[in-house]
């Protein structure tokens, strides 16, 4: 949802910034025509050289330069020269028209200064005796007549113009807002759409407006990622039924043959030979049992389908019961338990599911006897620093080279890759450790242990 | 075994595959039970519980005519005694639904013979307690009953902290019982820092069973992890 304010103020920005663009051009190209319309000032300028020009003859006339005479015949402009004393035209030139008085008064000076002789603009420029008036032709030229303005306006003008600017942004942004705001409204349903669609979550947007045919679409993907969902979740929940099913139908003829060997392991009439045959379909049919249990877990967890209920939990409490288990179980003690955690750490509280978290760390035990049939020291510890916990398995036992730890660390398991693996396939004790872990928000690291064996470290978020 | 006396128990075995049935029979026959009946299902499994009124029970959940949660609420009807699954649903939900319908015990298939069998003791000698009650050790006896340990001719009460530990302790005789479980039988749920007081209930208990308190044969200490109580006599 942060993109479409984000959207809106660049939409924004983009529009004021080309209304102060588009002001600036208009003032530009203003100033561009104005400064070529400048020499319009020259009818007052050419009627103040012709006011100059004008030379008084010996007989009593008047006399015009004829290079000055030549432009105001080019620019079809007749000039009279009236007198100070008189107010009689003493001077004009030949093209006169008729309807031009030749005797002015005051008032008529006044008029003609300002605006026009019978339609005819007038220009005027002073001599010593008197006036000089050019006119030019009828339309050639506009004439201000009231050039002038309140003292006030001229002072506040940058202030005006300064707040005409505002209101006209304000104006432009309250039409750009109402205009827009019917838009956006039938964009945000879209978008919170949108948004929702990678979430996995069921999308219906109404499908009305400027934008029913793209709420449509939406919908429509919506309809078929949540039906590829459903079939994915069915599949996997097929697949994870059919394990449940095949590892419950072969328990009950294990506990035959387990119950039988285990029986016959214990039993002092038989030769050792044969007791020792027993022990061996014990241990096997423990494999096997083993590993449906696993199976059935490690699915159950890859396909979110195993419940998990976390509540507060001593760590340590957890790790001493799943340890003493296995001390209990261990009837020939040829897998010795080492607790090695502080004495003076007794509480460790962390959010976990108790039976998942026994699961884990009885995994990594179970790991070391698997792997080292022969015997070996198990090493158990739990520490807390900062705010984790971790608990570390090791063993002493024939451990492993770095390629197969680098290998365990880092590379998917069969269970969970959907490449053909054809190399060799290892158990599924580590698998649900990690997976265990992870559901706890923790992680786990494989390396090798400071006992020249194996070592696994789980660590988990310590929950005050 | 000073536990002979539980094994004259009458038990009801109820499963639907036959050739587990004659399994479990043989393996508890050579344990020394007697008193066994079985049943393959859950009509059978009433009449036979009608007929010799069973001081225990071990059921299978999935039964042809019917399930063994539901075989335990009509079979709890009629009389209070302790009962174990036995059966191949290993899911968590099925467990918590046993237990919370009242089972001792919750066994998944498969098992070792050796580990029913323990388990059934356990509960045998946690629901019935021997007629005289007094639990035999190395150098004295405990009876649970007046809560007092008897040394030398001696009869020292114990206190009721130390007569749940002892007790804890006994259910698990020869197993070692963490030091968590200990402290929850004597303070009940959540028993976060009372690891020092154990100890020194601990210190108590084998002043009043052990010859000397400084060298226990009977309640041992298994370091950071828990203690062991070792029955029998001399």
């Amino acid at each position: 949802m942060k993109s479409v304010p984000k959207l809106i103020r660049r939409y924004v920005g983009i529009l004021l910034l080309s209304c102060v663009l588009l002001l600036v051009l208009n003032f530009v190209l203003l100033a561009v025509f104005t400064a070529e319309q400048a020499p319009n000032a020259y009818p007052w300028k050419t009627a103040e050289e012709v006011a100059d020009a004008l030379q008084q003859t010996d007989d009593g006339g008047y006399d015009l330069p004829d290079a000055i005479s030549l432009e105001l015949k080019n620019s079809d402009a007749w000039a009279i020269f009236i007198d100070n004393e008189t107010k009689q035209v003493k001077w004009q030139t030949a093209d006169l028209p008729e309807t031009i008085p030749l005797s002015y008064t005051l008032s008529d000076i006044a008029s003609l200064t300002r605006g026009y002789i019978d339609g005819y603009p007038t220009f005027t420029g002073e001599t010593e005796d008197g006036l000089i008036v050019l006119g030019y032709p009828k339309d050639s030229f506009w004439k201000h007549m009231w050039p002038s303005w309140d003292y006030e306006l001229i002072a506040n003008l940058p202030k005006t113009a300064l707040l005409v600017l505002a209101i006209n942004a304000a104006l432009i942004f309250l039409i750009y807002v109402v205009a827009n705001s019917k838009l956006l409204k039938s964009i945000k349903p879209i978008v919170n759409g949108i948004q929702s669609l990678p979430m996995g979550e069921p999308v219906y947007i109404k499908e009305k407006g400027l934008l029913s045919e793209l709420a449509m679409n939406i919908n429509k993907t919506s309809a078929i990622l949540q039906s590829q969902n459903n079939q994915l979740r069915r599949r996997e929940t097929a697949r994870a039924n059919w394990i449940a099913g095949v590892s419950h139908d072969i328990r009950t003829p294990l506990s035959m043959v387990m119950g039988y060997a285990g029986w016959l392991r214990d039993d002092t009439h038989l030769t050792d030979d044969e007791r020792q045959k027993a022990a061996v379909i014990v241990k096997q049919s423990q494999r096997i049992r083993n590993l449906i249990n696993d199976l059935n877990l490690a699915s159950k967890l890859e396909y979110n389908m195993q419940p998990i209920h976390p509540k507060k939990e001593n760590l340590i409490a957890i790790a001493r019961q799943v340890v003493v288990d296995f001390i209990n179980m261990d009837f020939e003690e040829k897998h010795p338990i080492e607790w090695e955690t502080d004495e003076a750490l007794t509480f460790c509280p962390v959010n976990a599911d108790r039976d998942l978290m026994k699961r884990a760390i009885g995994n990594l035990i179970q790991n070391c006897i698997t792997h080292n049939e022969q015997g070996c020291k198990i090493y158990v510890s739990v520490a807390a620093e900062n705010s984790s916990c971790t608990i570390a398995v090791a063993d002493d036992g024939i451990g492993a080279t770095d390629e197969q730890i680098e290998k365990l660390n880092n590379a998917p398991h069969y269970m969970v890759c959907d490449d053909n693996v054809s190399e060799q396939r290892h158990g599924l004790g580590l698998l649900i450790v990690k997976q265990i872990i992870a559901a706890h928000g923790g992680s786990s690291t494989i390396k090798h242990s400071a006992y020249g064996g194996f070592c696994v470290k789980i660590t988990l978020p310590i929950q005050e | 075994m000073e536990c002979e006396y539980l094994k004259n128990k009458r038990i009801l075995l109820v499963d639907d595959e036959q050739e587990l049935l004659d399994m479990v029979v043989s393996i508890l026959k050579e344990e020394g039970f007697c008193n066994i009946g079985v049943a393959k299902n859950v009509k059978d499994a009433l009449s036979a519980a009608a007929a010799v009124e069973p001081e225990f029970a071990i059921l299978d959940v999935m039964l042809p005519d019917g399930n063994g949660f539901h075989l335990m609420e009509q079979l709890k009807q009629n009389g209070e005694y302790p009962i174990l699954f036995l059966t191949a649903c290993g899911e968590d939900e099925d467990k918590f639904k046993g237990f919370g319908l009242g089972a001792d015990d919750y066994v998944v298939k498969p098992f070792l013979p050796k580990e029913l069998v323990f388990r059934i003791m356990a509960i045998l000698r946690r629901s019935y307690k021997d007629e005289s009650s007094l639990v035999r050790l190395q150098n004295s006896e405990i009876d649970f009953d007046r809560a007092e340990a008897i040394k030398n001719g001696k009869h020292i009460p114990l206190t009721a902290k130390e007569h749940d530990i002892l007790a804890a302790l006994y259910r698990n005789a020869g197993r070692i019982v963490t030091i968590d479980a200990l402290c929850e039988a004597a303070w009940g749920d959540n028993p976060f820092g009372y690891e020092n007081s154990l100890m020194a209930h601990i210190r108590r208990i084998r002043e009043k069973i052990e010859e000397n308190p400084s060298r226990p044969v009977s309640l041992i200490t298994v370091k950071g992890l828990g203690y062991k109580l070792i029955i029998g006599g001399k």
